[in-house]
């Protein structure tokens, strides 16, 4: 067997099971916090969070596809382990970085929304 | 069949229909939530509205598919006959497409966002909610 495909049949399931899990988490624990945004509006949050479960599947997916589409020519067992070895790096590390910015995006949003309050509160006669 | 250009079509249509609508049904289903909000609970309106913006959504996104799906470039200029040049094939194709589906659903979003945004903005004000009761 070509041991590009190999690494294709490795890469694939694995990446993409790692990236549904990290969009299902964030789905499920993002919700409070979006409620804390939107005034405990349940149904809009929950619309609201599963457009944002596609958009995550769609971006991860597309950018683990990009990424197997660049893949250099594997010839040797080393070489498979080394490339499949990178590229896993690269896609775990990109996970990590939406995942943070997900969460400064939360925490931020709300300290606005929270200082807001209070501002409004103080400047009420 | 010497050489995979069939076989990548046949592979890529129906993937990218399949995702096209998964997408479109699943953005617009709950887009009826941020519509009703924008018409002030007016249903037909709004049903009609997010029905409008559904097809719009298939227009847009089923002919930018179609328009990336032939393989050109630096394929057609070989023999185009194994394997793994069609799974690579295909992985930037779909992958890309994929993407940019990511980039107008979030596109789609922010509309309703705004919509509503805007929506609430022009509300006839609230009634002044009761203060508590002064000192003595």
């Amino acid at each position: 067997m070509n041991l590009n495909l190999l690494a294709y049949l490795l890469f694939f399931p694995a990446m993409m099971a790692l990236a549904v899990g990290v969009a299902q988490t964030c789905h499920r624990h993002g919700r409070p916090w979006m409620l804390g945004l939107f005034d405990n509006n349940d149904v809009l949050v929950d619309a609201l969070n599963n457009i944002l479960l596609v958009g995550c599947y769609l971006v991860n997916l597309g950018y683990i596809a990009l990424v197997m589409a660049a893949w250099e020519n594997v010839i040797t067992i080393e070489q498979l382990v080394g490339t499949l070895g990178q590229h896993i790096a690269t896609i775990v590390l990109v996970l990590a970085g939406l995942h943070y910015q997900n969460i400064a995006v939360l925490l931020l949003w709300s300290h606005f929304k929270h200082r807001a309050r209070i501002d409004h509160h103080q400047h009420q006669p | 069949m010497a050489n995979k250009f069939v076989l990548t079509y046949l592979v890529y249509l129906p993937v990218v229909l399949l995702l096209t609508l998964y997408v479109a049904r699943s953005l617009f289903k709950n887009g009826r939530v941020f519509m009703l909000d924008i018409f002030r609970g007016k249903t037909e309106i709004a049903d009609s509205t997010n029905r409008l913006f559904e097809v719009g959504f298939y227009l847009i996104n089923i002919g930018f598919a179609l328009r990336i799906m032939e393989v050109n470039g630096y394929w057609a200029e070989n023999l185009y006959d194994t394997n793994q040049e069609v799974v690579e094939t295909l992985a930037g194709k779909i992958g890309g497409f994929a993407i940019y589906l990511g980039i107008m659903l979030f596109l789609n979003l922010f509309l309703f966002m705004r919509g509503r945004r805007k929506s609430n903005a022009n509300r006839m004000p609230r009634p002044v909610e009761p203060t508590a009761p002064a000192l003595a």
